[in-house]
């Protein structure tokens, strides 16, 4: 994301909080999309998909005024949002009712474990390369990945899924997610 | 579970939030203590934030935008309606093709592509092979969604397939779901004889159905996904070996049988 964007945002939000519904029309325009991209990806249905667009800004209006933009960027936090709101949807759909514990929401409450706005913010040439590092991975870390990220399955749940001692999933993740942080790396530099 | 080396390997798990109850308390309490694993839990966000965003981008329907923004239309409705119906179509035509590659789609994704591939070709927007390799990557796209739909399908059934006679070394898993389809993959299947191919069969009580044709590679692997009708119940599934282009109903060598569980 550009840092005008990321600039309008703070400003944005900052209006949101003070109830500017112009800006939160603002905020819509800019990350609609992608949030609506991700719930729908997850969900696979465009009705949930809509309610959990409608649920997520919603929860942005009411707590705009809690969003601290100097933790991440205002996208990241809606994205974060959409995330655990679909996952939670998609998990009780199947019937498992314990909610995800997103490290994003453990995050601010452990002193230094968000990262800096500044690493935060991933341009789109940087998720193309992550992208690209996804579709190369060896099937069973993608697979873990994408068991873990958009299926909401836990450790023991993606290794009875793909018949994997606990420990190898454990490692096949970490391994994964360091390519694609390096692949993000190579992104930064260019 | 004890060994600090252990539990210094579960930063993927816990940045991707697939840790629960017990063992994510203990590792929140190691990073409390662990310099090491703060740092790399802190650098994997920007990753996982990358996932967020590097799915297919699908464009929202107009009527939601007045369900999220409180008052519903005001002034930047009518500023932010997009200004060329056929401009924004091309535009989400053009991430549609970047995001290709990535391995996922939406049922409301297909019916989409379809409509702007029509619209593309109407508009000769594509050159042959660039044709071509779009197709062949949303193929690929396609037959990775399909499975790991059929992977998480609440509903999935595995059925493991013994080698046979000449096969005796082969073997085989059958990943079945009645809503998602069958994921199938072989191992140490021989090579095949000229002018023969290896057939999928779902065997159902009145008679087999046909799942496809195999092609392993050279260490005799394979693997295919196939949509089954859900209106089916399998007793059992069986590879044979059949004339190349395959047959209607089995007539060769079984290679692979096994026996779906009741
Ligand atoms: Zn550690």
């Amino acid at each position: 994301m550009r840092t005008e964007d990321r600039d309008a945002d703070a400003r944005a939000i900052h209006k949101v909080a003070a109830g500017d519904q112009a800006a939160m029309a603002e905020l819509y325009d800019r990350h609609g999309r992608l949030v609506y991209s991700l719930a729908l990806r997850i969900l696979d249905d465009q009705a949930d998909a809509e309610d959990i667009v409608q649920e997520v800004f919603s929860q942005a209006w009411s707590q705009a005024g809690r969003h601290d933009v100097a933790r991440g960027s205002v996208g990241a936090w809606l994205l974060m949002m959409t995330r655990s709101r679909a996952i939670d949807r998609l998990r009780s759909r199947r019937g498992q009712v314990d909610p995800v514990p997103f490290a994003e929401g453990a995050a601010l409450q452990l002193a230094d474990l968000s990262p800096s706005q500044e690493a935060m913010a991933s341009t789109a040439e940087q998720v193309a390369r992550v992208r690209d590092a996804l579709s190369r991975l060896p099937l069973l870390q993608r697979l873990s990945v994408e068991l873990a990220f958009y299926e909401g399955l836990s450790h023991s749940e993606i290794a009875e899924r793909l018949e994997q001692p606990l420990g190898t999933v454990k490692t096949r993740i970490r391994l994964a997610l360091m390519k694609l942080r390096e692949a993000l790396g190579e992104g930064k530099m260019a | 579970m004890n060994d600090p080396d252990d539990l210094h390997e579960l930063t993927g798990l816990y940045a991707l939030g697939a840790l629960r109850g017990e063992e994510h308390a203990r590792f929140e309490a190691h990073l409390e203590v662990c310099e090491r694993c703060r740092a790399e839990v802190r650098s994997f966000s920007p990753v996982v934030e990358s996932l967020s965003r590097a799915g297919a981008v699908v464009e929202p329907p107009l009527a939601l935008r007045a369900r999220v923004v409180p008052g519903g239309g005001n002034r930047a409705v009518v500023r932010d309606l997009r200004p060329s119906p056929t401009l924004a179509w091309l535009a989400a035509a053009a991430s549609v093709v970047l995001t290709i590659g990535v391995g996922w789609y939406a049922a409301q994704l297909h019916a989409r592509i379809d409509d702007l591939e029509a619209r593309l070709a109407a508009a000769n927007f594509r050159a042959g092979a660039a044709e071509r390799q779009t197709a062949d990557a949303r193929q690929a796209a396609d037959r990775a969604q399909d499975m790991l739909g059929v992977l998480s399908a609440p509903d999935m059934a595995r059925v493991d397939l013994k080698g046979q006679g000449a096969a005796a070394a082969a073997a085989g898993r059958a990943f079945w779901s009645r809503s998602r389809g069958l994921v199938f993959t072989a191992t140490n299947l021989p090579a095949l004889p000229a002018g023969k191919v290896y057939q999928l069969w779902v065997v159902t009580p009145t008679a087999p159905v046909s799942a496809g044709l195999l092609h392993p590679d050279d260490q005799g692997r394979v693997t295919t996904v196939a949509q089954t009708d859900p209106a089916i119940s399998p007793v059992a599934m069986a590879v044979t070996l059949e004339p190349e282009g395959g047959v209607p109903s089995p007539t060769g060598d079984k290679y692979l049988i096994g026996m779906v569980a009741p």
